[in-house]
């Protein structure tokens, strides 16, 4: 394997990871799971508008990172 | 080489009356159990006209659904619709959809098969609902036999236990008559109808199966029409009995209203009853759906939308394993929720869309292909298809703004997956590279902007900003990588 490849496979499954745990995230700030509403000082009325962009932010980061763990 | 084997043909062994089956069988599932009870608080006792709206808005589509499958002799439902009227991106965003809303449509049986049996032992439902969806994958990889007239069997037993605690609640001696009331108003009325809407879904099922039903161009249409019509008459007869019973204020409150209100007027015997009734619903449901998405993506694959890795049939039991397994993954991130009202919406706006694009698909093919043979014809042409798509669209609006949002994510996402078929990987590839580091340099600029203070994060610990630096300045740092090899790429 290159170290092109490997740079590729490290990164990818990195930013692969941070895409999931973005998702992951908005579910966890959406219900309020360990209190991380509180904790991030997070008003109520945004909360939708977080969801929205961690869930973008977490797709186009798996994507991203897909595209890099699969490189020929 | 790849192992590419396609399923031997399936025999025609099912009749009328097990087609029928397998459609009232396909609706009726964990959410009839579960969803009640907000239904109602957000609905009052009028819960039973929005349950009738429902039953007519699905009908108009049952119509086109009739007409389709008796005229387009293949298996696949909606997907094989659109691909026959129009092909190209439609084909491809009804056959996303479809298998988005199996999805959901698997993880929210998953959700409500746990709330019906914490009524027996307490369970953690997003626990619980994430181990039934692996049980069941499980199973579909292994494969399972086809269950046409034990579904029948399983689907009498549910409807004889629905049919008996409807008949026990209309059999109730009442002093005082029954009063519609709707203290939402009829804006409450019309969320309650766009968000019970999922249980009418599943009877499209006999489409799908048509491979095996017995003279298809005459049973299809018939088999989806009666179903239709019996669940139209059962639900608002189950509310209708519901509210005999219990108040509503008792109801809206409960998590399984069904099972609670059937422990009221026939005690343990009914609450047993009613939590194997609902069980059988849920699994059904969850195995069906994991099996229909699985099936999905396979199509989708084989048509080369999908990575070809989707189309691998397992050496030892003949199933697109990888498949099943790539479905299973994002339906036990959504079952991990456990929250059966987001789910639901989820599940009700996949299937809305599939709707609407199945109407279409009618039209267009009686414009462009008017000598088709169709045994079935859509009465009060285009009146009903195109009553179909309005008032499912309308439902829409009153959907919850969080699925709403993640419906338009689903909408991009399926822009994306087809544009990289058809503009080709690398440009793709590069294009996302870009987008990697447009987010690189955005996060990096917010780090600065709370790191210097310029954007204060009220009430926050100055140690949680400082651990809130770090994660950004290294999700910045992994974004900008990514998106400078994914720019640099070469083709391979």
């Amino acid at each position: 394997m290159s170290a092109r490849k490997k740079v590729s496979m490290v990164v990818g499954l990195a930013q692969s990871a941070i895409g999931a745990f973005a998702t992951v995230f908005s579910y966890v700030l959406y219900h309020n799971f360990f209190g991380i509403q509180a904790v991030l000082n997070v008003p109520q009325g945004n909360l939708l508008l977080y969801m929205l962009v961690l869930i973008v932010f977490g797709s186009l980061s798996i994507i991203s990172g897909l595209f890099l763990v699969n490189e020929q | 080489m790849e192992n590419l084997r396609e399923k031997p043909s399936l025999k025609r062994e099912l009749g009328l009356l097990h087609a029928t089956m397998l459609g009232i069988g396909g609706a009726i599932e964990a959410g009839v159990f579960v969803m009640l009870g907000y239904a109602a608080g957000l609905a009052g006792t009028a819960l039973i006209v929005a349950l009738i709206l429902c039953g007519v808005i699905n009908f108009f589509t049952m119509c086109s659904y009739a007409e389709l499958g008796s005229a387009i002799p293949k298996a696949g439902g909606e997907y094989t619709f659109a691909k026959a009227a129009y092909g190209g991106f439609v084909s491809f965003l009804t056959g996303w959809f479809e298998w988005i809303s199996n999805m959901f449509y698997a993880a929210l049986s998953a959700v409500g098969f746990s709330y019906i049996i914490s009524y027996l032992i307490p369970v953690n439902v997003p626990l619980t609902a994430v181990l039934t969806i692996i049980v069941f994958t499980f199973i579909n990889i292994r494969g399972v036999e086809e269950v046409g007239k034990s579904q029948t069997l399983m689907v009498g037993t549910l409807l004889a236990i629905l049919i008996a605690f409807t008949l026990n609640g209309l059999a109730i001696p009442k002093t005082d008559a029954f009063q519609l009331s709707a203290p939402g108003g009829p804006l409450g009325v019309i969320q309650a109808t766009a968000y019970i809407f999922v249980v009418y879904l599943g009877a499209e099922a006999i489409a799908v199966a048509q491979a095996e039903i017995k003279n298809p161009s005459k049973t299809i249409p018939r088999a989806i029409l009666l179903s239709a019509i019996v669940l139209l008459v059962i639900y608002p007869l189950i509310a209708y009995a519901m509210f005999r019973i219990a108040p509503l204020e008792a109801i809206s409150g409960q998590s399984s209203p069904l099972i609670y209100v059937a422990q009221l007027s026939m005690g343990d015997l009914g609450k047993v009853a009613l939590v194997i009734a609902g069980t059988i619903a849920a699994l059904s449901s969850v195995n069906t759906s994991i099996m229909a998405q699985s099936r999905v993506a396979y199509a989708l694959s084989r048509d080369g939308y999908f990575p070809k890795a989707l189309l691998r049939i397992h050496d030892k039991f003949s199933t697109p394993h990888v498949a099943v397994v790539v479905s299973a993954i994002f339906t036990t991130v959504l079952a991990a929720t456990g929250v059966i009202n987001f789910v639901g919406y989820a599940t009700d706006f996949g299937f809305i869309i599939g709707f609407a694009l199945v109407n279409l698909s009618l039209m267009k093919l009686r414009k462009e292909k008017p000598l088709l043979d169709r045994p079935f014809k859509t009465p009060l042409y285009p009146f009903t298809p195109i009553a179909g798509i309005v008032t499912s669209l309308f439902l829409l609006i009153f959907i919850d703004v969080g699925v709403l949002s993640l419906g338009i994510v689903l909408c991009i996402l399926a822009v994306l997956a087809y544009y990289i078929r058809m503009v080709g990987y690398l440009r793709f590839r590069v294009a996302f590279g870009g987008i990697s580091l447009g987010l690189g340099g955005f996060t990096l600029v917010l780090t600065h902007l709370i790191w210097t203070g310029s954007m204060p994060l009220n009430g926050v610990s100055p140690t949680t900003i400082t651990s809130i630096v770090f994660i950004l300045l290294l999700i910045s740092a992994v974004q900008i990588v990514a998106g400078i090899l994914n720019v640099t790429a070469k083709s391979s």
